[in-house]
């Protein structure tokens, strides 16, 4: 079955234009000028259920914008989104149950308290009873190895704990897709190292879907089979890494080191690179 | 259906009670913060008793109705602030784009926001209020009213606030303007109604709904009048809804997302 | 004589030298002004929020006087009802216009925070800095509070009876005396930051007792025996003597007041110079 299935999304958005100066402030409130940008351009593309899904792309391409679309949190103005599915511009409410969201630069956790009556907070949000709530919270706590500090206030955490309590927050009511935009951002190797392995497990023995963003080409080549990439709005490349990794034209890096392929951060930064000319 | 809301109320109640416990973290700034605003609208009873030494009544109201006045009033806005400070600062959260983790979450998003903060201060506001109306020995009714009046105040607080706070979907600089609404709606409210007339009086029932969130209840205190009592609560209800319309509809825009502009 | 001569050259010279001294630190005070003042015009759009506020208050008071005088030509404690109305809006014009974050939080702030250090050192006086900028800061609010003021006034309440135009210069420099006062008071307590933890309280009682006893009403319409307390705390000479001056001007008033504020403005800046050399002294023992 598939998890998400995208065809021909499509958002605009209209922005106001104004000229600089103090003439530009005037005409703009006597004659407003509005730009239409396309954030998402026409985008397809479907997810299995418990696909590792990379969708990257320089910033500015339209992945936010798409995730909003797909969390229901934006509608779109063309095209369909289906996750496990439910529209999410009908039934936002209901899809909420079945998703779990962690952004890296946002934070969800009241950091005044400890994991645990984060979790709480969770369980209630998402009507799970208190013996479920605490059931669920034991399990993901040893998985993720959250014993030592369930009961210290979150604000007193190391970056690379507040963000494990993070996704466990998004994970309480075993949601069947995660999105997961740029959750390694800032943290030490070792810790995004952890943090990847807890998010593979979590694949594997729930069955997750996983959509990650990120900008780290370490996250991708750890997480993900299959890479979506994006730029002004269009899908430019959606292949698997191994066979992006085999059989990309890269000139540069293949010149370098004849034998052996080019790495997959320097193929990303070809494809950018040749989007960016065309 | 049943259950739904009691699960919201239980979410909302958990969320109130965890901004408790971030604002008493520190113990000893919490009592200053309570005890300076009990203090603060104290003093400005030195006022009324200037006042009430020129003349026996004020704009047809004796010092009892004044202290039932200003205990409404306070206990009111403190009740408003307790419970839903966020919808007095809705503004920044909309142009800061911040209501997207409440749009990700399986529950209401305007009583998941309303609940996301509270205000210490108001605790002694709240506190403030309802002493001064136990010293006036207002018998058991009129204490029973003016609880039922505290609620719809706050009621009326919160759903003005939300009114205009839900205008900064459609007008960016929304909220300055806003704060001062309600700051002119507190200064109105702790005067009495009978020294303003004509269009003054009109526009202090009509727009700024400074009449039915403190005036009448006050005359009902003094003087009850079932119609006037029902009046109120029609009032409340018909503020409540066309509030949370607009904050409906704003939600809308936001969703189709020309709010972007600053944010892309 | 040919030494006398060289000794009188080099002797004017250093004069020369003196004078340049003696005017350059005023120099600077005039720059920091000058700086202010430029940086809070940009400000001014939010300064006609306060409007909005200054207004609400006004008005109310306008309709409370209106209620309380219940014949014309009425007085209450001396004051006509144009009188009274005009009191406060002079007073409160006072308190708008010269509510700045300088004198109190940022100089707590500075001192809390540890970055007296840095300015403590530098070539001038931190309080008279700390002033300058105060000045810089209400130069642009009060003109425009008074602007309003004198709207307001003209339209809903009626001119001043008997106002007299060659008593405005008096009434200026009263106001700017009353306003300074109030700045080199509230630094005082901003400078009790150098022994306690946080100086808001005592600020608070401050800014209570002028706002409370001293804007809404005059002096005269409290209890008599309180009246005499009144004109030894800082009501005197911060607010009710230049809006007295304004409603009901004489010139012997005038001497009075600006006599008064002359004696207040001195003790208050010898107090504010000896409590920042105590508080400098104890931050070297202390090393902060």
């Amino acid at each position: 079955m598939q998890a998400i299935t995208v065809e021909n999304l499509s958002k605009t958005f209209r922005v106001k234009r104004k000229e600089k100066g103090m003439y530009g402030s005037i005409k703009a409130i006597v004659h407003p000028q509005t730009e239409e940008i396309r954030a998402v351009n026409g985008v397809s593309f479907s997810v299995e259920e418990g696909e590792m899904l990379a969708f990257i792309g320089p910033n500015g391409a339209g992945k936010s914008t798409t995730i909003k679309m797909l969390t229901g949190i934006l509608y779109p103005d063309g095209g369909k989104a289906e996750v496990m599915g439910i529209d999410p511009t009908k039934k936002r409410r209901q899809l909420a149950y079945l998703i779990g969201t962690v952004f890296g630069q946002k934070e969800q956790l009241w950091t005044h308290l400890t994991p645990y009556d984060n979790f709480r907070f969770f369980g209630a949000i998402y009507d799970l009873s208190e013996r479920e709530t605490e059931r669920r919270i034991g399990e993901l706590a040893e998985r993720f190895g959250l014993g030592n500090f369930i009961d210290t206030p979150v604000r007193n955490l190391s970056l690379g704990q507040r963000i494990r309590c993070e996704i466990v927050a998004s994970l309480i009511h075993k949601p069947k897709v995660l999105f997961l935009d740029e959750p390694t951002i800032g943290l030490d190797p070792v810790v995004k190292e952890n943090v990847r392995e807890l998010i593979k497990e979590m694949n594997k023995e729930e069955q997750t879907t996983i959509f990650l963003t990120s900008h780290d080409v370490g996250d991708i080549e750890k997480l993900c089979r299959r890479i979506i990439i994006v730029n002004d709005g269009r899908i430019v490349m959606d292949d698997s890494v191994e066979h992006l990794k085999h059989h990309y034209p890269v000139k540069e890096a293949a010149q370098a080191n004849e034998d052996s392929f080019a790495s997959l951060e320097e193929i990303i930064v070809e494809i950018y690179k040749s989007e960016e000319s065309s | 259906m049943l259950t739904a809301v009691k699960n919201q109320l239980r979410v909302c109640l958990l969320s109130i009670k965890y901004n408790m416990m971030r604002e008493m973290v520190n113990k000893v700034a919490f009592l200053t913060n309570v005890a300076f605003m009990v203090l603060n609208n104290a003093s400005i009873l030195v006022q009324w008793f200037i006042l009430f030494r020129l003349r026996d009544d004020v704009g047809g109201y004796t010092f009892r109705e004044i202290l039932f006045l200003w205990g409404l009033i306070a206990a009111s806005f403190g009740l408003s602030h307790i419970l839903f400070a966020r919808v007095f600062s809705l503004s920044e959260l909309i142009i800061g784009g911040k209501l997207d983790a409440y749009l990700v979450q399986p529950k209401n998003v305007l009583a998941s926001v309303m609940t996301s903060a509270t205000d210490v201060s108001a605790i002694g506001d709240f506190m403030y209020g309802i002493v001064l109306v136990c010293v006036c020995k207002p018998g058991v009714r009129v204490f029973f009213l003016f609880l039922l009046f505290t609620v719809t105040g706050a009621i009326v607080f919160t759903a003005f606030a939300l009114l205009l706070g839900s205008l900064s979907f459609w007008f960016v600089r929304m909220d300055m303007f806003s704060n001062q609404l309600i700051l002119g709606m507190v200064s109105f409210g702790t005067y009495p109604d009978g020294i303003f007339r004509g269009v003054s009086r009109f526009f202090l029932y009509f727009v700024m709904p400074v009449g039915m969130a403190v005036w009448h209840p006050v005359h009902v205190m003094t003087n009850f009048d079932a119609g006037m009592l029902f009046t109120v609560f029609g009032y409340v209800s018909v503020l409540s809804v066309t509030a949370a319309a607009v904050f409906y509809r704003g939600i809308r825009r936001y969703a189709s997302g020309n709010l972007m502009e600053a944010r892309m | 004589m040919r030494r006398v001569k060289r000794e009188f050259a080099s002797g004017s010279l250093r004069c020369q030298a003196g004078r340049e001294a003696r005017c350059l630190p005023w120099r600077k005070y005039a720059v920091i002004y000058g700086s202010v003042l430029l940086e809070n015009l940009q400000y001014a759009a939010n300064v006609a929020m306060g409007f909005f506020s200054y207004f609400v208050f006004i008005f109310i008071f306008i309709k409370l006087w209106e209620y309380m005088y219940r014949t014309p030509g009425e007085l209450i404690a001396g004051y006509t009802k144009e009188q009274m109305i005009w009191y406060v809006m002079m007073t409160e014009m006072i308190w708008f216009g010269s509510n700045a974050a300088s004198v109190a939080k940022e100089v707590s702030r500075d001192i809390r925070g540890g970055n007296i250090a840095y300015l403590m050192n530098k070539p001038y006086h931190y309080t008279l800095y700390i002033l300058a900028k105060y000045t810089g800061e209400w130069s642009v609010r009060l003109p425009m509070y008074a602007a309003l003021a004198a709207v307001i006034g003209t339209v809903m309440v009626g001119p001043l009876p008997r106002f007299p135009l060659t008593g405005v210069w008096a009434m200026v420099v009263c106001v700017v005396m009353g306003l300074t006062i109030n700045a080199v008071f509230k630094l005082c307590i901003s400078l009790l930051s150098f022994w306690i933890e946080d100086a808001t309280p005592f600020q608070w009682l401050y800014d209570k007792l002028i706002l409370v006893l001293g804007t809404m009403f005059p002096v005269e319409i409290f209890p008599e025996v309180l009246q005499p307390l009144f004109k030894l705390t800082p009501i005197y000479t911060v607010c009710y003597g230049p809006a007295k001056l304004i409603v009901d001007f004489s010139l012997k008033k005038c001497v009075e007041i600006l006599a008064a504020q002359a004696v207040y403005l001195a003790a208050g800046c010898g107090l504010m110079f000896l409590v920042y050399r105590k508080g400098v002294k104890k931050l070297y023992v202390n090393g902060g």
